[in-house]
């Protein structure tokens, strides 16, 4: 699913946010990645999804060779991703049905697919009955709910979310964490950056631990009952 | 594109005029300024045009003898012109028939001066001369000034002369005040539309994150700037028709000039003026767009 083949970033102010990183990543894996502030985490996520391009190396993502992709093609590697955030980034004017909708209509999604989706993978995050509620009026972890919702509808084969409990109450955070289990279960690949160790610790997944832009540990790949 | 897609893209476009109302107030007035006065300027432009050509139908030297002048001295004048060797042609304009070509230019507005004919006419005998060597033209001109019984020389082709020079001095302002303006215009619109970029920029890395083409996250901006073209369009042609109209009325008491009418080019106005707000509103939405998505928007990176 995801390569890394000697891959290095440098940023133009001179920060070698990555350096030769070398990873393979396999359809269906749940991968958490962790490491300490500044490491690098996010800096991997961007590659992954060409929001920045590699300073060296091969980055190869399903079949695509990423670091060949010409700038009018980066939209359609997207629509594969589904992408989570830590700060939720839901649309505060428009309410939790309309913020779903939001990311099949800018795919051009046809109304009628967009009323049938839309309901279901509201339900499937459990919040049929806030759909009509502004994200002002959630909790931190419906409003992140929604937020997978929102990664969810398009149906992506990989789901990318950095930091998706850092806003959320603790408690709250496993929630989140099934419901990626509940996704991944079914096919979807996971990648998920994360600070907290009782989470990392009370699933069993994959860990790739990045330091100084290096990883310095990996499980490999585990396999899930 | 599907329908259903540009339904969507033109209500956001719409949606963003209006939640940012008073830029949008601002540009269209500037823009309705630009127009109104480019239109203003070709309008004045025509008009001279016509007025000229009006001249140039009496493109011809007159030369008037002193009010009051006896019919018998007027002739003698006339004789005397003749015999100057530079005058080609040399035809008496009798103060009656001056009379009748004024009513005839004025219409229903001449009819004050209908009792003026035979002993009341203040109008003085004239000749309409013409020259066989125009280089000799000023030396000719103090022959007939010193004859006695003429009153002055009105040479037309210099009034015409004046009102190109007018024309040219009005084009050439206008052209700058206008290149002015359209930068002006343009610098505005393109304001009104990054504020519009920046205010949704949750949105647009929303959409870029879940792979929404750049195309599509376009769009909306440069339907805004075009709605707000057309509407500066349609009003600047409208104040403009109005205007005019009022411009025309004004003017009808006076009798001298007879402003060019507009309807011939009406719907013309109309169009043309769409057509430039829309362009200028599109070319306004690209510049800030373009500038914009250069960068490509940060998806992952906090905003
Ligand atoms: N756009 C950028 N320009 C310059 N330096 C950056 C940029 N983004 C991140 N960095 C730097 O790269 C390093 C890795 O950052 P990041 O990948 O965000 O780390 P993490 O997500 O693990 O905290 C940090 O030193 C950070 O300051
Ligand atoms: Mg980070």
């Amino acid at each position: 699913m995801i390569t890394f083949q000697n891959v290095s970033k440098m940023y133009p102010n001179g920060t070698h946010a990555l350096n030769h990183v070398n990873l393979n990543i396999d359809t269906g894996e749940f991968v958490f990645i962790v490491g300490s502030s500044g490491a690098g985490k996010s800096t991997f996520l961007k590659l992954i999804m060409c929001e920045e391009r590699p300073s060296e190396g091969t980055i190869i993502i399903g079949d695509t060779v990423v670091t060949d992709l010409k700038r009018r093609q980066i939209p359609y590697l997207r629509r594969m991703m589904g992408i989570v955030f830590q700060d939720f980034r839901l649309i505060d004017n428009m309410n939790v049905y309309e913020n779903v909708a939001f990311a099949m209509h800018v795919v051009g999604a046809s109304n009628k697919e967009i009323r049938r989706k839309v309901p279901y993978f509201l339900s499937l995050v459990d919040l049929q009955d806030k759909a009509h509620c502004k994200p002002a009026e959630l909790s931190g972890g419906e409003q992140q709910r929604v937020g997978l919702a929102r990664a969810l509808v398009n149906n992506p084969k990989l789901i990318i979310a950095d930091e998706p409990t850092g806003n959320v109450d603790p408690a709250l955070s496993f929630e989140i964490v099934d419901l990626l289990s509940e996704i991944n279960r079914q096919g979807t690949t996971v990648l998920m950056v994360t600070h907290e160790h009782s989470l990392v610790k009370h699933f069993h997944r994959r860990i790739v631990e990045i330091h100084g832009g290096r990883v310095v540990a990996d499980t490999g790949k585990v396999e899930v009952r | 594109m599907k329908l259903s897609s540009l339904g969507y893209l033109l209500k956001e476009g719409a949606k963003n005029i209006w939640s940012n109302r008073t830029m949008s107030f601002a540009s269209v007035g500037v823009l309705v300024s630009c127009l109104l006065l480019t239109g203003a300027a070709v309008l004045f432009s025509m008009n001279i045009d016509s007025a000229m050509q009006s001249v140039e139908g009496s493109n011809t030297i007159t030369v008037y003898c002193t009010q009051g002048l006896p019919t018998l001295k007027a002739v003698q004048v006339g004789e005397a012109i003749k015999d100057i060797d530079n005058i080609s042609e040399c035809e008496l304009v009798p103060k009656d028939q001056a009379v009748e070509e004024m009513l005839e230019v004025l219409g229903d507005n001449g009819t004050v001066l209908e009792g003026l004919m035979g002993e009341d006419n203040f109008l003085p005998d004239s000749y309409r001369i013409s020259m066989a060597d125009l280089s000799l033209y000023d030396e000719t001109v103090a022959q007939i000034t010193s004859i006695e019984g003429v009153e002055k020389i009105i040479d037309y082709s210099e009034i015409a002369d004046q009102l190109t020079e007018l024309d040219d001095m009005v084009t050439t302002v206008c052209f700058w005040i206008i290149l002015l303006l359209g930068v002006v215009s343009l610098f505005i619109i393109a304001n009104t539309i990054r504020v519009a970029l920046f205010s949704r920029r949750l949105e647009i890395s929303i959409m870029k994150s879940v792979g929404a083409t750049n195309w599509f996250v376009r769009v909306p901006f440069i339907v805004e700037g075009v709605i707000i073209g057309l509407v500066s369009g349609g009003l600047a042609s409208l104040i403009l028709n109005v205007a005019y109209d009022n411009f025309i009325s004004s003017l009808s008491i006076l009798s001298f000039f007879t402003p060019l009418p507009l309807d011939p080019y009406r719907l013309r106005i109309v169009l043309v003026f769409l057509l430039v707000g829309a362009g200028f509103g599109m070319l306004g939405g690209l510049i800030s767009i373009g500038r914009y998505l250069k960068k490509d928007v940060g998806v992952l990176t906090t905003l």
